[in-house]
């Protein structure tokens, strides 16, 4: 593994720390949002064309 | 932290706040559920699954609520139903799909206890805070040993989680694990994901 890419595992670490360092409530916030998206992913044209070939 | 309180925390770790974030809707099915329990439907709740797990680790996307929840058996019957529950909510309009029942815009499936492992889960639950609203939510190393007994892909990856980011308590856990007969499936979960060093 080079230097660059330890940088972003130490830096992709250091923000699961920070996240998991919240408040509930502050985490129950990311959580409604990160619904949110997955829902408005599932009712996308794209998304349902994209299953439809699987 | 309310609605229009300080949200600080999340801007600071680049999160934009979008104004309908700017409170917590799963707090009003929290609400609700606390009224079943202060109006004698259900007894002691815990949140598990998900959302019990956003507890202790970084929130990770889920569409439904895990409510593990005790019930009382119905005069005469040896039998634990959710009857209860469902009428309670249909009768003051909310919504069943399948499993779940929509309360307040959030998908929520009542899990009654099915043995000891759950038993003792809903007992040992933590008591917490959502907005100042108290809830309960399932220890780390209960949820842990759950996932571990219902063992779907998913499961082990929240497992994992929970190893590295260094939340459990290693007694602890293996206290239940040996109580609940998972120390085989722990075991076989080492193997598989540390190559036999859980």
């Amino acid at each position: 593994m080079n230097d660059w890419m330890r940088k972003v595992l130490d830096s992709k670490r250091a923000a699961r720390r920070r996240l998991r360092a919240l408040s509930f409530s502050e985490k129950l916030k990311l959580l409604e949002k990160l619904r949110e998206r997955s829902l408005e992913i599932s009712r996308s044209p794209l998304r349902r064309r994209e299953n439809k070939k699987v | 932290m309310g609605r229009g309180e300080d949200d600080s925390a999340l801007r600071r770790d680049g999160f934009e706040i979008c104004p309908w974030l700017s409170g917590i809707g799963m707090k009003a099915t929290l609400e609700v559920i606390n009224r079943m329990q202060a109006d004698g439907v259900i007894g002691k709740y815990a949140i598990g699954g998900a959302v019990g797990a956003t507890f202790y680790l970084e929130a990770s996307a889920t569409l439904d609520i895990d409510i593990f929840v005790s019930l009382k058996n119905p005069p005469g019957s040896p039998l634990l139903t959710l009857a209860p529950i469902y009428d309670y909510l249909t009768s003051r309009g909310y919504k069943t799909e399948k499993e779940y029942i929509d309360i307040e815009g959030w998908p929520v499936q009542f899990l009654p206890p099915s043995g000891a492992l759950d038993e003792e889960a809903l007992a040992q639950a933590i008591e917490t805070e959502v907005q100042e609203l108290p809830t309960r939510v399932i220890t780390a190393e209960h949820l842990v040993a759950l996932a571990l007994r219902t063992a779907r892909a998913k499961d082990f990856a929240r497992i994992l989680q929970f190893v590295e980011a260094g939340v459990l308590n290693a007694d602890r856990l293996d206290q239940i694990l040996k109580r609940h007969g998972l120390l085989e499936k722990w075991e076989q979960f080492g193997v598989k994901f540390f190559r036999g060093n859980p």
